[in-house]
């Protein structure tokens, strides 16, 4: 796909200079509150993160495992919508103008903004993760193609391989490989599988491979990072979130970041 | 153009409907299901195994039932009944499960998952679960597990396992939601068993070619018993199977007009409703574009019904076509209305129609007057109402206790 070069290419090249793997973390926007995902934002990047992934909440979001629910739920109570979160993304460029965003959502939400999202990268939005949109899709036909925001594809560990090329094809930024069948959270991580796989992967694309779903400990981080390129972390931080909300004492999650990020780059 | 029968395109589109909006963990399996289903079709052993079990075990055909009683109160047509009610397990909902759990059988599986919302699909699973002895979980709302508790003690009866959702509105929807997470996560021994024409593709055309048999028959019935074929056919319109399975044969019949009738709930103007092809927008839901009871934002919208099978804030996508396309027309009865029909309905005809079924008799009201004596018009009976009493009693503010 045509689509003009973003902060997400310029961090993914610098780190690979660097031969660092990629901290990507995931929070959901407006859970609790916009305020604090902001805060939370800058304070994930000085704690090491490379790449901030911004959960869009929806109703009905399949793909994720109870945690992260109820964390779409809250932001719902909110009433936090898609206008808001490019606020929030505006209001993060004021201080950061380097670290690339992606909003991480469902087809529905993003359907519904369509006229919206041709405008997101004038907020500082870099890319777009559509969980509920098979990879080979064409965009164009739903209008929401967008030569100024890359689309992040997931591949599963049942995509099969003439999927995979397809897939690839279609993909810009990095691909987001998914470690485990499952829902986010859940724990049935098999390490061997998931190195055949992206090494699989890596034999048909130039575009590094980020594993995802399942990492909770340093431990994973560091044994799933010596197989990829980077680590995406979700499920443990939005319950981190939940937990320190109240007394918006968040050190001890930048503790948890810091102690990844030193994990995945030893 | 293409035949409306034609429909689904190769990527399951009808129209601009459908399709596969799922998370990537799924693709594959419905990859599969896809070439399963395209293999068997018309393989001549597969399609005898099915017409065995519609005869055998469904009790098929249904009759169609001259209700002359109901047809002298409203002094217009004829008013014809085809009794889904009297299939086994007492609703449509077992003609899809047949056909499926050979699908599942073919592909190996060994564990069935579905959602429910009425329960008449969870026992419809159930029964076809236990008679091939495979381990089954049914996902049902918590509010729906509540209202329908007959169904959930005949589910456990039959040996599957009830798991009751408390996320969301705690109705159909979610127990969908929860049903495809399941999915997900024991992709490689499972199969989900669908209730609806709804979901990603394949499942909105395996549904309704399962259901198709209701259509068929009433071709051949129509014909035997007033030599031409309806004038109208109505039925409920939850997910819109039972809708679907009767109006799909006649699709290209245009002088048989298609009327399906949605749940108003408190009324199309309170919002408090389950209509989204009389009030909604298209969007994505459960895999599908179709139309969809959301807000300008795309989250959907909580949804009331007094009966819990149509208390769904999506519909199948081969409705949102003929929507468009006007071969259908879709209205809506709101609960007040449906109570009313269910009394009516028992007391002229002794037939006690569940509450979904009660929306497609409360149509007669708006559209009787629009037939002539001589004209005909079926109505589906999609399932009997045994289960309804608790709800009916206490909107009637009886006790049973
Ligand atoms: C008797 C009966 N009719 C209708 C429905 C609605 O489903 P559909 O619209 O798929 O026929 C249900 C669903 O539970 C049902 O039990």
């Amino acid at each position: 796909m045509e689509y003009l070069l973003t902060r997400l290419d310029d961090r993914i090249l610098s780190l690979n200079k660097a031969k660092k793997k990629a901290l990507v973390a995931y929070l959901v926007a407006g859970d609790p509150s916009l305020d604090s995902t902001l805060e939370l934002m800058h304070g994930f990047v000085d704690a090491g993160v490379d790449i901030l992934e911004v959960g869009v909440p929806f109703t009905d979001p399949i793909a994720e495992g109870p945690i992260i629910q109820a964390a779409h739920d809250r932001a719902l109570k909110n009433n936090t919508s898609l206008s808001d979160i490019f606020k929030l993304v505006e209001k993060f460029r004021e201080k950061d103008s380097k670290t690339p965003i992606i909003l991480m959502g469902y087809m529905n939400t993003f359907l519904a903004n369509s006229q919206a999202l041709q405008e997101a990268h004038t907020s500082g939005t870099d890319a777009v993760l559509i969980v509920d949109i098979p990879g080979e899709s064409n965009l164009e036909k739903f209008g929401i193609k967008n030569k100024n925001l890359a689309f992040i594809s997931l591949i599963a560990p049942t995509t099969s391989e003439d999927r995979i090329s397809q897939i690839c094809n279609k993909s810009s930024g990095f691909i987001y490989y998914v470690t485990l069948r499952g829902v986010t959270g859940s724990s049935h991580l098999d390490i061997s599988e998931t190195e055949e796989n992206i090494n699989y992967i890596k034999s048909q694309t130039l575009l590094p491979v980020f594993a995802g779903f399942g990492i909770k400990t340093p431990d994973d981080a560091s044994n799933l990072s010596k197989i990829s390129d980077g680590i995406v972390i979700g499920s443990s931080l939005v319950e981190m979130i939940h937990h320190q909300s109240n007394q918006k004492e968040f050190k001890k999650i930048y503790n948890y970041l810091h102690e990844i990020s030193e994990a995945i780059n030893r | 153009m293409d035949n409306l029968t034609d429909l689904p395109n190769s990527d399951g589109f009808f129209g601009e409907y459908g399709g596969k909006f799922v998370p990537e963990t799924l693709m594959h399996a419905l990859k599969e299901l896809d070439e399963t289903y395209a293999k068997l079709k018309n393989n001549p052993k597969f399609i005898e195994e099915i017409d065995q079990d519609l005869v055998q075990f469904v009790g098929r055909p249904s009759p169609l039932y001259f209700a002359k009683r109901l047809t002298d109160h409203y002094s217009g047509p004829q008013i014809w009944l085809k009794r889904e009610d009297l299939n086994h397990t007492g609703a449509h909902k077992i003609n899809n499960t047949v056909g499926q759990i050979l699908l599942a059988k073919a592909m190996g599986k060994k564990r069935i998952i579905a959602e429910t919302g009425a329960g008449q699909h969870g026992v419809a699973t159930a029964t076809v679960a236990a008679r091939l002895g495979l381990e089954c979980h049914i996902y049902m709302g918590a509010a729906d597990v509540k209202r329908q508790s007959l169904n959930v003690y005949r589910i456990k009866l039959l040996g599957a396992q009830v798991h009751a959702v408390d996320s969301g509105t705690a109705t159909l929807k979610d127990a969908l939601n929860e049903a495809m997470r399941d999915w997900v996560t024991n992709i490689e021994d499972t199969y989900y068993i669908i209730g609806s024409v709804t979901g990603p593709h394949p499942y909105p055309m395996i549904v309704r070619d399962f259901n198709a048999i209701v259509g068929r028959e009433l071709r051949k019935q129509s014909m035997e018993q007033f030599e031409q074929y309806p004038h109208a056919i109505v039925a409920c319109v939850g997910g819109g199977s039972n809708a679907i399975g009767i109006f799909y044969p006649f699709l290209e019949e245009f002088n048989v007009a298609l009327i399906g009738v949605e749940a108003a709930g408190s009324g199309l103007m309170s919002g408090k409703h389950a209509a989204p092809l009389n009030d909604g927008e298209p969007g994505i839901l459960h895999g599908a574009k179709s139309y969809l009871m959301q807000d300008k934002n795309g989250q959907v919208i909580d949804t009331h019904s007094i009966s819990a099978g149509l208390d769904y804030p999506g519909v199948g996508p081969e409705h949102s076509n003929l929507k468009d396309s006007g071969r259908a027309k879709y209205i809506a009865v709101d609960d007040d209305e449906v109570l009313s029909s269910f009394h009516l309905v028992t007391k002229l005809e002794g037939i006690m129609p569940a509450l979904e079924t009660a929306h497609a008799f409360a149509a007669l009201e708006h559209i009787a007057k629009n037939y002539k004596s001589n004209q005909h018009i079926v109505i589906n009976v999609s399932g009997r109402g045994d289960k309804d009493i608790n709800t009916v009693a206490t909107m009637d503010g009886i006790s049973l206790d």
